[in-house]
């Protein structure tokens, strides 16, 4: 890891991407009968999710931005890994940048007033303060990339997101509310699983 | 409530509890922030690495600066620099602090007032300095330590083309005289160096080359490979430490000649003589020195050093048959008026035993200035003439750093306008005019040369934390804003584009990469002795005053010439010889002590001709009766760690400062001469009691801190000797027969669960251990291990997880069981038997701490580890209570709130729970570093290869007297280290604790010369 070759690996990434983008142009032109406006209007379901991402009476706290899981890893089957990027490398589950949902967001759905608040945030150079929903104290270690390769749902922990617009903390969805052994990211909760996979219940494994 | 049995009964307290906090608060919301752009290189969670270089003294180790998003959190050896080879001295380890500090400035500051500052912009800034400028032209002054050598350059250029007076570089402890002496024995301008790697015989007159010497990290490395007993009979170099104190590095002697203080010159001299008597020397060099040495008959220079004729004699005898014997020339505490002749002996001696050449060769001086004190000295005497209209100070705090005599505090209010490019402040920028703040240097660019063909990189790894500017931008912008004439003299880009430049003959992205060039070192030309070699005089060393107590100052190994005295890891770490942390103290021999009816943390009155200081005493057998030793480093006035603004008093100062009673004296060619005082002492009736981490040097026989003699350790039986008949003897502890009983032999790795890959351990060297206590810092600044301070190290508060044990001897039960220390065992002159032993968990198969614990918050984990659950803990502290090691400690405060002020957190390892009140902690053998290798291992289907994981105590280590691994693994270091069957002991075996840390025992070497 030694190293700082920013400048070169950046105009690398660069030029892969303008490749990349210069492919995927051609082949919409190719596939495409006739060329379509850019700035085309949202559908009703994005409508739809930006409200619900804020509804009132929805459990959870409101969002700076009415982001819906529910659309994006539902409705259009994006892969939780392609906006959290390193959740697989590293102990830390990312949070997108700002940049990230510009990528896709420079190019459409710029009519939502989610995507405009994102816009501003992009425009001013400013992180969006997402509130955290699942949160472990401090004293705990969880390395996130050990769980998704093993095999792990990310919704295992998480809940269902893809069926979510606004995000909280769900209740086990394995257990009945009051049959289940500890509340969900507690303790009892991680070594019931841990429990049942035969992996380590060494408390040296998250609390150091 | 017959019904209800105790368990039942907490389950209902408990769900009521819980009820009524679910009712009465929500949890706090957190929030989680992303990058807006996040930069390639960074995954959060994932470490990012940055080859730099150390910019704490002058010689320039290679770092690798350890980042988590961004923020640098550890500084760790870089493994390809040919200077410290991956290894980390405490000041280094340290120096990381010194970029979150909370003394650093927040940006531009204009004087308004005594004391008292406004910020101001940049913009304003520079054009108020360029006006000054315009106003001083030629009496325009630059005064810093070296900035390293493009960036003397361009400072260069910069003072030419305002048309500056010139620049001064003020380093306090450069070797001046050593240089001066080069030029006259051997008439080559240039820097001698030694290299101790295949010495079989080192004297060192004083330079402290384990501490403060000239480059303490990569002497450390060469003076352990010159002693490793385990590659046979020809690497067992013996040392000889002649000087009036039993310093760090002469606690690893084995003889001390307390000879007495600027008696170095004479002694040299002396074992030249005898050396040459005993047939050592080529025909040339005998003949050039023949009428110098004559006067120097070992009888005649007994009487004058305080060292007996006899043993100059043997030591010449060992010089004359060693291989390769290299002295080493007195370091700054006894660095006196004849300095350059005192060098100049040494090198003659080295001359004599055959190698200059081979362990002393001149490298030639580099170009650029060099420091200078004759050139200071001048400089003030401008400044008080008034003929200094505009002081721009870099780095250094000369207003602490320069003896008060010299009068600079003075002569700097006689300048008009004192500008200072400090980034933290210190005595020196809280008198400037203007503060115009240059990065910490892990934000900083720049260069270094750290040893021959050794050119080092300096490279940001942070963004600035605060609104600074690097000084060479700083300057060039000045010089633009004074207009076209001189901006047409001065380069266009900024310092980075300048240092692209003045490395265009390196490949700038691999030099960036790898912290620097690297190559062997040039060929040295072959020096010989200059015709003037045998005319040098060596005399008697002047000293001022009358008192009966010659007094040293004494470099500080943490605090160096002062400038660590803010950085609190390195003020918490007990001094290697005393133990004392957070104070000064003025060490004094029994006898003294007698003499005066003083004890142990008495405040005696330090009189000088130059001025009187007030200190407590610590009265210790390895100094001279005729000297007194004082530290240097404490005392400042400025600083949040560093005067006593941390207990609630700012501006006054924590300890004492020598320097105020040092004279402004020089050498024979205007070197810094340190020794040059005498003292009287007074007893002023006062108390102050002394931050003594460790009070006692006895171990009382037991098994802490072992050594084995060289002979029995040849002979194949150096432990069974020691645990033999004759060690239980000297024990006297009654045990007899029994004792020996008790050692029953285990096998550690079978301690883990059996399906276990792993038992993790340690091996620790005893004689590879010099005390340096770089482990001690890394353990601190890795583990987030709290800063208890001076008042709570007085209470017994350390918090370290890591410290170093300091024994004297075998240690017998007769020893003082509490202070006065007087009557433990103590040093003396003659074989030196002091053992530096690293004490920390040690992680033992049967631990006493695990079995006492109410709640099983600790206990042994599947790999062998002793590990501490802080979430479990309650606070019983049951488990210290039961720890024969005491290596638990317990948070009586709530450190994790007031520790790290200001920006300080941001250092924190994220990977390592910050501990809260109430809860016990202690060494968990890095185990986020185990679980980062086995995370990366586990993800590529295998297990953690032997070298993959170590500790940060063991990564930092100099001479590698630590090595920690899996004791499962047959093939690792850790393994083969620990199988040392002559040598292999666990610390307090007999307690059956089957500990997971096997010590190797020092060896004793013997007096020098006595060997067969």
């Amino acid at each position: 890891m030694v190293g700082l070759d920013r400048g070169s690996r950046r105009a690398f990434r660069r030029a892969l991407f303008l490749l990349g983008g210069g492919a995927l142009v051609v082949a919409l032109l190719l596939a495409l009968p006739e060329p379509r406006p850019v700035a085309a209007q949202s559908s009703d379901v994005a409508r739809q999710a930006q409200a619900q991402a804020w509804d009132e009476d929805a459990p959870g706290p409101k969002q700076p931005i009415p982001f819906s899981h529910a659309l994006h890893a539902g409705t259009y089957q994006i892969e939780c890994l392609y906006c959290h990027t390193g959740t697989d490398r590293s102990p830390m589950a990312g949070v997108p940048s700002v940049e990230s949902c510009m990528g896709c967001h420079s190019q459409f759905g710029a009519d939502l007033e989610g995507v405009q608040i994102l816009q501003q945030y992009w425009q001013e150079k400013k992180p969006i303060p997402w509130l955290q929903i699942h949160r472990l104290p401090e004293h705990v270690q969880f390395p996130h990339h050990r769980h998704v390769n093993a095999g792990l749902e990310c919704q295992t922990c998480h809940g269902p997101v893809q069926e979510m617009h606004k995000l909280y903390l769900t209740p086990d969805t394995k257990w009945w509310p009051w049959l289940t052994p500890a509340r969900k990211l507690e303790m009892g909760w991680c070594i019931s699983c841990h429990r049942e996979n035969e992996v380590t219940q060494d408390c040296f494994a998250c609390h150091y | 409530m017959a019904e209800i049995d105790r368990r039942e009964f907490l389950k209902l307290v408990g769900a009521s509890a819980g009820a009524a906090a679910a009712a009465g608060c929500s949890e706090p919301v957190e929030k989680l922030i992303p990058y807006v752009v996040q930069p390639e290189e960074i995954t959060p969670g994932l470490p990012v690495y940055y080859a730099s270089t150390c910019r704490e003294c002058p010689a320039g180790c290679g770092l690798l600066v350890k980042t988590r998003e961004g923020r640098p959190i550890k500084l760790e050896g870089n493994p390809e620099h040919p200077v410290n080879r991956g290894a980390l001295c405490a000041r280094g380890q340290a120096a990381i602090g010194r970029t979150y500090h909370p003394d650093r400035h927040p940006g531009p500051l204009r004087r308004t007032g005594e004391g008292s500052f406004e910020a101001i912009g940049w913009d304003e800034a520079i054009a108020l300095l360029a006006e000054q400028v315009k106003q001083a032209g030629s009496g325009t002054w630059f005064l810093s330590g070296d900035p390293g050598p493009t960036a003397s350059r361009w400072i260069d250029r910069w003072l030419a083309a305002v048309g500056a007076g010139g620049r001064v570089v003020h380093e306090p402890f450069a070797p001046e005289a050593l240089r001066q002496a080069a030029s006259e024995v051997f008439g080559a301008a240039g820097e001698p160096r030694f290299d101790l790697t295949d010495a079989d015989l080192v004297i060192d007159f004083g330079s402290d080359f384990l501490e403060t010497g000239p480059s303490p990290v990569a002497h450390a490395r060469q003076f352990a490979a010159s002693r490793d007993v385990a590659e046979g009979e020809g690497r067992k170099a013996r040392f000889v430490y002649v000087g009036p104190r039993l310093s760090m590095t002469a606690s690893n002697a084995d003889e001390w000649v307390a000879g007495k203080p600027g008696a170095a010159g004479a002694l040299a001299l002396a074992v030249a003589r005898a050396a040459v008597d005993a047939g050592a020397g080529s025909a040339a060099v005998r003949e050039a020195l023949a009428g110098l040495l004559g006067n120097f008959a070992p009888e005649r220079v007994a009487a004058q050093t305080g060292v007996e004729a006899e043993t100059i004699q043997r030591l010449g005898r060992a010089v004359a048959r060693a291989r390769h014997a290299v002295a080493l020339p007195p370091g700054p505490a006894l660095t006196g008026r004849r300095a350059r002749a005192t060098a100049a002996a040494v090198l003659l001696l080295n001359a004599v035993s055959g190698s200059v050449g081979r362990g002393v060769r001149v490298s030639p001086a580099g170009a650029g200035r060099r420091a200078s004190y004759r050139e200071t000295l001048a400089l003030i005497d401008a400044m008080k003439s008034g003929r200094v209209k505009l002081l721009l100070i870099g780095d250094g705090n000369p207003v602490y750093s320069l003896p008060t005599a010299t009068g600079f505090a003075g002569a700097l209010e006689k300048v008009p306008f004192v500008v200072s490019f400090a980034s933290l402040a210190d005595e020196t920028s809280a008198r400037a005019d203007l503060i115009l703040p240059d990065h910490t240097p892990l934000e900083s660019w720049g260069d270094v040369v750290s040893a021959p063909g050794a050119r080092s990189m300096v490279q940001p790894t942070l963004r600035p934390l605060h609104d600074t500017r690097a000084l060479v931008d700083t300057l060039l912008d000045t010089g633009r804003a004074l207009g076209p004439a001189v901006a047409a003299r001065l380069p266009s880009g900024s310092f980075r584009t300048l240092l692209e430049q003045a490395w265009s003959d390196a490949d700038w992205r691999e030099a960036v990469a790898r912290g620097g060039r690297f190559e062997p070192a040039p060929a040295t030309e072959t020096v010989s002795l200059a015709p003037g070699a045998g005319r040098i005089e060596v005399a008697e060393p002047l000293l001022e005053g009358e008192g009966d107590w010659t007094l040293l100052a004494v470099p500080s190994p943490w605090l160096y010439d002062g400038r660590g005295a803010n950085l609190p890891w390195l003020q918490e770490t007990p001094d290697p010889v005393t133990k004392i942390a957070w104070q000064s103290w003025a060490e004094v021999s029994h006898a003294t002590a007698e003499r005066l009816g003083l004890e142990l943390g008495d405040v005696v009155a330090v009189e000088t001709p130059t001025g009187t200081l007030e200190v407590s005493v610590y009265p210790r057998g390895g100094i001279r009766d005729d000297v007194v030793a004082i530290p240097i480093g404490q005392g400042h006035t400025v600083g949040y760690w560093a005067s006593a603004a941390e207990s609630g008093r700012p501006g006054e100062p924590r300890g004492a400062n020598v320097l105020d009673v040092l004279p402004a004296a020089t050498d024979e060619s205007g070197g810094r001469a340190w020794l040059a005082a005498r003292a009287t002492l007074r007893k002023t009736g006062a108390h102050r009691r002394l931050a003594l981490v460790q009070t006692s040097q006895n171990q009382r026989g037991r098994l802490l801190g072992e050594a084995v003699p060289l002979a029995a350790l040849a002979a194949g039986d150096g432990h069974a000797a020691e645990h033999g008949g004759e060690h239980d003897e000297s024990h006297g502890n009654g045990h007899g027969d029994a004792h020996h009983e008790l050692l029953k032999p285990f096998d550690a790795s079978k301690d883990a669960d059996p399906d276990s890959s792993y038992r993790w351990g340690m091996a620790i060297d005893l004689d590879r251990c010099t005390g340096c206590s770089a482990c001690v810092v890394a353990c601190h600044v890795e583990n987030n291990i709290p800063l208890v301070g001076e008042r709570r190290s007085l209470e017994g508060r350390q918090m370290s997880w890591l410290r170093i044990e300091r024994w004297i001897g075998e240690g017998s039960l007769k020893g003082g069981r509490t202070l006065p220390v007087a009557a433990d065992p103590d040093e003396a002159p003659g074989v030196v038997d002091v053992r530096h032993a690293p004490q920390l968990c040690q992680h033992c198969g049967a631990a006493p701490c695990e079995s006492v614990c109410p709640v099983l918050a600790t206990y042994h984990n599947p790999e062998g580890m002793n590990a501490m659950i802080y979430n479990r803990c309650v606070g019983t502290r049951y488990c210290s209570n039961n720890c024969p090691y005491k290596v638990r400690r317990f948070n009586y405060y709530d450190y994790s709130r007031e520790n790290w002020p200001g920006l300080l957190g941001l250092m924190l390892n994220p990977d390592v729970t910050v501990r809260v009140q109430g809860v016990m902690e202690k060494c968990t053998f890095c185990t986020q570093r185990v679980s980062a290798a086995r995370h990366a291992a586990t993800l590529e289907g295998r297990t953690i290869r032997d070298g993959e994981v170590t500790t940060a105590c063991a990564q930092a280590c100099p001479t590698q007297a630590i090595a920690f691994g899996n004791l499962r693994d047959e093939k690792s270091r850790v393994v083969e280290k620990s199988h040392a069957p002559a040598r292999s002991y666990h610390a307090l075996h007999e307690l059956n604790t089957r500990p997971a840390i096997t010590y190797l025992a020092q060896v004793k070497r013997g007096r020098v010369g006595e060997e067969g």
